[in-house]
């Protein structure tokens, strides 16, 4: 769906009076600590920012990192401890391994990676905190609101934005991607159950089909949830190849998951399953 | 998990903080707009909500409206949670029922400049804040048991004092230290100041008194290497190093180092004078055994020898002793590592290791020491020379603000301190050598600090204030140090036979390894981090472990003797509970949905999620005395069969959403 991209503008333009709005997800024990160190030190930094605070970064489900974009959130920050300071031991690894992969999801789906940003904050931190939030917020203001149409970089408009954040929000909710997170690491590492050891390319390949295939069911679910829709349908909205379309389809429906609503002319057209009710 | 269908009634207090919230945001905005959300019944602002007027507001209305849950608009949760968790189990309520919207620390003290967007922010939090209460449930906290027994790591004056604290309290007590006698830098010095007592012989006393006490365990020559569990109930894995020596056998007579072929510098006179591969740090030591140096002993590198064990009369030689690795429970462990002092080698412009004269404030104290390699005679390392001329030169490895060569940007604290008593006794030696200080500021602040250092001007102490660039050594070994004298604007271009480096403090080696064993965090300087720099000075961001001495922050031998006196009066605090209360974080499984996947199993730090074969298949069971409640099964679920207690999906949902709401 990438290749459906609008031209956008040029990265770097201001816009005049677009304060965007941010939701950092923030680990109790370093960088929601940071964020308090800031304030105790009275180091100003901008608004934007909206904080909600989780015991562990590894806390930050892939749903959560999405979810802010469906109701108007510009961007997303997950801060946690710095590596081998986890409060937690490794929860920060599992957010780096979680966030990489929902960044191939926002690329696939043409939405701007920078909108999801991860770092590391740590206790004593407050004055890198304020200014790593100063940045980002202008970072952020370059890209242009989420769904600012021609106004932002990646020129969608905010009904297609959402669209396609509720697309990734399927996709990261979804077994398959699920499992392929937490395991990723370790296909490479330590092997599959046969012990074979899976090359990083070939785990991040893997992921990458995973992806394309996660995505096209999902907006197959989101279309067919808000009225019936043909494959044909379907495969001009997304601007993909009929042929792709009436595969996943073919698939979503053996799973029950959508079903036949009609046949308009020589078009069967598909709900969700349990929806004409 | 599901929250109750009833409406909750919602209690809102927004507060002013003094003037540090309302200062910066319209409180009265932000309670009118709490007011009308979902569920609140009350919304009130108070002047002080932690103070006792405004916790009986709370209490008062959870009586009266019959409230269900409560938000507090104040400070950070990590500093008044627990206050208000508490003020609610008083008024009968579940502790969990709490939420708190974090106004000041994140809002009004960040955002001071623009107080419409602050107000906005404000009332966004809240908003999400009372969102996230609708969704609360009551949680029953678990209990844990509590080990009465304290491990204190780190054998200096700080540790002992901590131990000594301890063990009188009739606390059983671990002192573990990786050297083979515990004592650090204190033993190290010659006299302290400002009253010039001799430092071994105060110290002394008290390292005795720890061998002797019944309650205190010193486990020297021994490292911490794994740290599991929590407050009242640690297992700590100490690595106890093969000493090669019984210490139970060995009585110190030395005859086993005086046949010992091997000579090794040594470093408890900073490498000005030898030792033995078999021998005791200092006469002192405690535990007073010997230890075989293993990397020099000639039979433990070349396999021939054994002298020592054939003198030891005592068969107190084990050469087939190994490391061992004991785990020992505990319910606190105060950490007492220390520092170490600067390496001023790192600062080539003062030529120490290359120039033999420019020695450091500790090497100065070996010198001038009666048991150190001089005995107590001033005689400069190159050539045994007495110097006449000497030069002090502070803030080697201090108050460097661009951090350069590993420097430190704080002040040391001791290290004037340390000059001007090191200044007066070579003066009161020497009454005609002539002394020279080149200082930043001198900084003596402390009892009696600036009477001593009054006293050492009189004595004729020349202070330069000027902070030298480069100490350079001419043919016959003098070295000259030209520097302006910031007072009169004079270049100075001076000829000196010994230059000591008054090193700063750093934080001590192997530091971030220990800080990363037992969670704890750093600070920017690289020492640990308290609790809270004004109120919590010796705890630290983990339940029932505390800090005493300069692993905190360089500080003085009163000042760490007092943080011990409080680390362990806070440690015994810890031990003297029945039971420890647990949050109860941990994962809920929906056994419906669970697939027995074992991601969760393979995810989990702590192994506190296992995969078992149930009637129904393979299914995810929680061990709720091992889990933490991090969250990493929760949130990598593939199944979406785990809700974590308190931080669940629709909780964090549900604040996402009022975050982002338009107001």
């Amino acid at each position: 769906m990438a290749d459906l991209a609008v031209e956008g503008r040029a990265v770097g333009e201001r816009q005049e009076g677009f304060e965007p709005q941010v939701v950092g997800f923030l680990c109790n024990w370093c960088s929601y600590a940071g964020a308090d160190l800031a304030g105790t030190s009275r180091l100003a930094y901008p608004t934007n920012l909206r904080v909600i605070r989780v015991m562990c970064s590894g806390r930050v489900d892939p749903e959560i990192m999405t979810e802010p974009f469906l109701h108007g959130a510009d961007a997303v920050m997950v801060l946690g401890c710095h590596p081998g300071d986890c409060h937690y031991l490794s929860g920060n690894y599992q957010a780096e391994q979680r966030v990489r992969t929902v960044w191939m999801v926002l690329d696939h789906l043409g939405i701007d990676r920078g909108r999801l940003y991860l770092d590391w904050v740590s206790a004593a931190e407050g004055a890198r905190f304020a200014d790593m939030v100063s940045e980002f917020v202008e970072r952020v203001k370059a890209l242009g609101p989420a769904g600012g149409g021609p106004a932002s970089k990646e020129g969608l408009s905010r009904d297609e934005f959402t669209f396609r954040a509720e697309v990734s929000r399927r996709v990261v909710a979804g077994e398959r991607f699920r499992w392929l997170v937490g395991r990723n690491k370790a296909l490479s590492e330590e092997g599959n159950v046969y012990g074979e050891k899976v090359s990083p390319e070939k785990a991040g390949a893997l992921m990458q089909s995973v992806i394309a295939d996660e995505c096209v069911r999902a907006a197959i679910e989101v279309l067919a949830g808000e009225a019936p829709v043909s494959v044909r349908d379907i495969a001009s909205r997304l601007g993909i190849s009929a042929q792709i379309v009436l595969e996943q389809a073919a698939y979503l429906k053996r799973r029950g998951i959508i079903e036949l609503y009609d046949v308009l002319g020589r078009s069967p057209r598909y709900v969700l399953a349990g929806a004409r009710a | 998990m599901q929250a109750s269908t009833v409406q909750p009634r919602i209690g809102v207090y927004v507060c002013h903080c003094g003037l540090n919230i309302a200062g910066v945001v319209d409180v009265v905005a932000v309670r009118e707009s709490a007011s009308s959300l979902d569920g609140v019944v009350i919304a009130r602002d108070n002047k002080y909500t932690c103070s006792e007027v405004g916790q009986k507001t709370i209490a008062d209305d959870i009586r009266e409206f019959g409230l269900d849950r409560v938000v507090i608009a104040s400070c950070s949760p990590r500093l008044h949670e627990k206050t208000f968790r508490a003020l609610l189990e008083k008024c009968g309520m579940n502790p969990f029922l709490l939420e708190m919207a974090n106004i000041r620390e994140q809002c009004s003290w960040v955002h001071s400049g623009d107080s419409e967007a602050a107000t906005e922010k404000a009332k966004a939090l809240v908003r999400s804040a009372v969102a996230r209460a609708r969704l609360l449930t009551p949680l029953l906290r678990s209990e844990g048991r509590v080990v009465p027994k304290v491990m204190v790591v780190g054998g200096g004056v700080a540790g002992i004092s901590a131990a000594l604290y301890l063990g009188n309290m009739g606390i059983k007590t671990y002192l573990v230290e990786r050297q083979p006698s515990i004592g650090g830098h204190m033993a190290m010095l010659d006299k302290t100041f400002p009253t010039l007592d001799c430092s071994l012989c105060i110290l002394s006393p008290k390292m005795v008194e720890v061998a002797e006490n019944e309650n205190i365990e010193v486990l020297s020559y021994s490292e911490v290497e794994k740290v599991e569990g929590q407050v009242g109930d640690f297992r700590v894995q100490v690595r106890r190093k093969a000493r090669y020596v019984d210490e139970d056998k060995c009585v110190g007579c030395g005859d086993c180092a005086a046949k010992c072929p091997v000579r090794v510098p040594d470093e408890f006179n900073r490498s000005m004078g030898e030792r033995k591969a078999i021998y005791i740090p200092f006469p002192q030591a405690i535990p007073p055994a010997y230890v075989i140096d293993a990397e020099h002993c000639r039979y433990l590198t070349q396999g021939k020898c054994r002298v020592c064990e054939k003198v030891c009369e005592r068969g107190a030689v084990v050469f087939d002793q190994t490391d061992r690795v004991e785990t020992i429970e505990v319910g606190a462990i105060v950490v007492a590592t220390g520092f170490q002092p600067y390496d001023a080698s790192k600062k080539p412009q003062y030529g120490y290791g290359r120039y033999p004269n420019v020695i450091t404030s500790l090497d100065f104290e070996r010198i001038i020491c009666a048991d150190g390699p001089t005995h107590g005679k001033l005689k400069r390392p190159g050539d045994q020379a007495t110097p006449k001329r000497i030069a002090f030169i502070q803030c080697v490895g201090s108050r460097d603000e661009h951090r350069l060569d590993g420097a430190g940007a704080y002040c040391s604290r001791v290290c004037c301190m340390i000059t001007a008593k090191q200044a007066f006794m070579i003066k009161e030696k020497y009454p005609d050598s002539e002394v020279y200080v080149y200082y930043t500021d001198m900084r003596t602040a402390g009892k009696g600090f600036e009477e001593f250092y009054q006293r050492g001007r009189g004595e004729g102490i020349v202070f330069v204030r000027g902070k030298p660039g480069e100490v350079r050594e001419e043919e016959d070994g003098s070295l000259r140090i030209t520097s302006e004298d910031l007072d009169s604007g004079c270049i100075l271009d001076l000829s000196f036979d010994m230059v000591v480096l008054a090193v700063g403090l750093a934080p001590p080696e192997g530091l971030v390894e220990l800080a990363q064993r037992l969670n704890l965090s750093r600070s920017a300087d690289g020492f640990l981090l308290e609790g809270h720099p004004k109120l919590r000075p010796f705890e630290t961001s983990i339940d029932g472990i505390f800090l005493a001495g300069c692993v905190q922050f360089p500080k003085d031998i009163p000042d760490s003797v007092a943080q011990a006196g409080g680390a362990a009066a806070a440690a015994a605090a810890t031990c003297s509970r029945q039971k420890i209360e647990m949050d109860p974080l941990g994962p809920v499984i929906d056994e419906d949905l669970c697939i027995g996947c074992r991601l969760c199993e393979m995810l989990c730090p702590y192994g506190a999620i296992k995969v078992e074969k149930t009637d129904r298949g393979y299914k995810a069971r929680s061990i709720e005395v091992a889990c933490k409640g991090c969250g990493v099964c929760g949130a990598s679920c593939s199944a979406r069969a785990i809700t974590m207690k308190h931080y669940s999906n629709d909780q964090i949902v549900a604040q996402t959403k009022a975050l982002l709401e338009v107001s």
